[in-house]
């Protein structure tokens, strides 16, 4: 799975646009992720647990990379989610990326 | 600081308790020492967050009075009755037993900066290289005339949460019929701006079930408040006639009260009322002040880091601090505490240290599945935390966003509560 990931990083799909393929290119510091993850945590729990906040561990990596690009141009509107987004380079969201996807939904913590 | 430490023990063993796992304690020796005042929303995060990252470098005591922090968030939902009074309470178990934090339930009572030491109301002293002071608010004295914390349990604040939220419930509950509520609003800057208003609009809840004739009366000193368009507008929709605000040009800034007679007086304006909740003006918990770092009521704090401006081995989180654009809220001390974490943590162990960023979001439930939201996004500017972007709930949203935003917000307690205590 995470090879796959890996893999499909580097031969991103076609469909990308130019933006996309820039911060799917981008490489993720795991260690930054970490740090800026606890931005995320007051509200999506790390446990991977669902009330009322969906969960975000465990994502596929380009899946987790357009989505975030999605809320930060907005083509995907949530106030909150819209403003933490902006603030997001491409740097930054690989790296947050980059770090949850070593969570696994199963883990305690 | 081998005396130092064994007179914390022995003192310990008779006043407190150290619920601190006996490994990570008899490794501890020779490492640098945080300790954390204060086990709340900024405290308990810096906590968790030192001891967690660390992964045992870093000795981290807490000090926290209380064995069961009650959340003010979500304590107004309890007065409306969305929540049992027990969903608020959270202990410290396993801040001990999975990071390893000696917790120490006592209270500090002064800090030697010379020594680097924190006194304890047992008598311990404690030492630390990095002191984080997370110790939330105190009242100012004589802020409202006739009101002092001596006659908290006639005329409750609940701005602490616990056995003050209780009673206030109490209080509603025994209202007779058509009996009036008063609650005199704080003057800014207090914590939770929108939170006076979100009481009001669930003791209206309360009050429209068991109470219907009752009347709700704020005084308040401010001219305007937080996400007042939005409170308004369903206070009319849900509530209409029960509520009235007097802003200060109608002497809701000048207020006294009388707790023996249960009386208000509002401009010369005397009201008999039932329920009197008297939320006064606000400053930095005490200890802050012991400690030398308050100027005025706030503890200045440099934004990147959230380092006192008056000694750089302490630390202010969360409401104590003067935190720049950022409100008082218990969104706001756990994002700067985890800040704060990164720093401290890098300045005792040389660990990454990544630029501070901030957020804030503030729910406020206004009636069964009606919630709202005023949020936005911070950074260090000059000299101060500044507000970025932000973003408000609008007027006339249809029920299921309003639906949406209310389950976020039980999203959002299960998620900071998690990250608070583990
Ligand atoms: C009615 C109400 C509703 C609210 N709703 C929300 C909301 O929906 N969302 C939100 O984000 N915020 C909300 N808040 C605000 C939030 O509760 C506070 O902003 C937050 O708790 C601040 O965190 P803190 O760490 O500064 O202080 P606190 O969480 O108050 O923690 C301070 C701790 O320090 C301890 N302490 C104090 N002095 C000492 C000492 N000398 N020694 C040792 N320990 C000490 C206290 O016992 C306490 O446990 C609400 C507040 C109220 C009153
Ligand atoms: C203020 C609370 C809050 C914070 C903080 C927050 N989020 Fe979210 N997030 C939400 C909500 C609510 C949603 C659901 C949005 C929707 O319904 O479209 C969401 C959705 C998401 C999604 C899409 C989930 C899905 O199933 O489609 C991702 C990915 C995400 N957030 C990542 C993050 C990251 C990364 C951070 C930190 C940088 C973060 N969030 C911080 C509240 C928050």
């Amino acid at each position: 799975m995470r090879a796959a990931a890996i893999l499909a990083l580097c031969a991103f799909p076609a469909f990308a646009n130019e933006a996309e393929e820039l911060l799917l290119a981008e490489t993720g510091d795991a260690e930054y992720g970490e740090y800026l993850a606890s931005e995320c945590t007051s509200c999506h729990q790390i446990s991977g647990a669902m009330d009322g906040i969906p969960p975000i561990v465990g994502w596929d990596e380009i899946a987790f990379r357009l989505t975030m690009h999605h809320f930060r141009n907005k083509t995907r509107e949530h106030q909150a989610m819209n403003v933490i987004a902006a603030r997001l380079g491409d740097e930054e969201i690989a790296a947050l990326s980059a770090y949850f996807a070593t969570l696994n939904p199963e883990d305690d913590g | 600081m081998n005396i130092n430490r064994r007179l914390f023990m022995g003192t310990g063993a008779a006043a407190t308790v150290a619920l601190s796992a006996p490994m990570v304690r008899a490794a501890g020796h020779g490492k640098p020492r945080v300790v954390v005042v204060g086990g709340g929303a900024g405290g308990a995060t810096a906590a968790r967050y030192i001891a967690k990252d660390s992964e045992g470098a870093i000795d981290v005591t807490l000090i926290e009075p209380t064995r069961t922090y009650y959340t003010c968030f979500f304590s107004n939902l309890y007065l409306g009755g969305f929540k049992e009074f027990d969903d608020l309470g959270h202990t410290y178990g396993t801040l001990a037993s999975a990071y390893g934090i000696n917790v120490v339930h006592d209270w500090a009572v002064g800090v030697d900066r010379d020594a680097r030491t924190v006194s304890l109301a047992g008598g311990a002293s404690v030492p630390y290289d990095k002191l984080i002071l997370s110790p939330g608010i105190d009242f100012v004295e004589g802020s409202v005339p006739g009101w002092d914390i001596s006659v908290q349990n006639v005329m409750p604040h609940a701005f602490k949460a616990g056995s003050q939220t209780e009673l206030l419930k109490a209080q509603v509950e025994a209202m007779p019929e058509g009996g009036l509520f008063v609650m005199i609003a704080p003057p800014n800057p207090y914590r939770c701006p929108p939170g006076p208003y979100e009481r009001v609009s669930m003791i209206a809840h309360t009050l429209s079930k068991i109470n219907p004739s009752a009347k709700i009366l704020i005084a308040d000193p401010k001219e305007k408040y937080s996400k007042q368009g939005l409170f308004e507008a369903a206070w009319q929709k849900y509530y209409p006639g029960m509520i009235e605000r007097l802003g200060p040009d109608f002497g809701g800034g000048n207020v006294t009260v009388d707790p023996s007679a249960m009386t208000v007086d509002i401009d010369g304006e005397v009201e008999q009322a039932a329920v009197v909740n008297v939320i006064p003006a606000m400053k930095a918990g005490r200890i802050a002040e012991l400690a030398g770092v308050t100027d005025g009521n706030w503890a200045p704090i440099n934004p990147e880091d959230m380092s006192s401006k008056a000694d750089p081995d302490i630390y202010v989180l969360g409401d104590a601090a003067a935190q720049g654009d950022m409100p008082k809220s218990g969104f706001a001390a756990n994002s700067q505490a985890k800040v704060c974490a990164n720093a401290v943590r890098g300045a005792l162990t040389e660990s990454r240290v990544f630029p501070a960023k901030y957020t804030n979001t503030c729910w406020s439930l206004v009636s069964e599945n009606d919630g709202i939201k005023v949020g936005a996004s911070y950074e260090p500017a000059e000299g101060k935390i500044s507000s970025i972007e932000g973003f408000v709930s609008q007027t006339g949203e249809d029920a299921a966003v309003r639906q949406a935003t209310y389950e976020e917000s039980e999203g959002w307690y299960a998620g900071i509560t998690a990250d608070m205590f583990g």
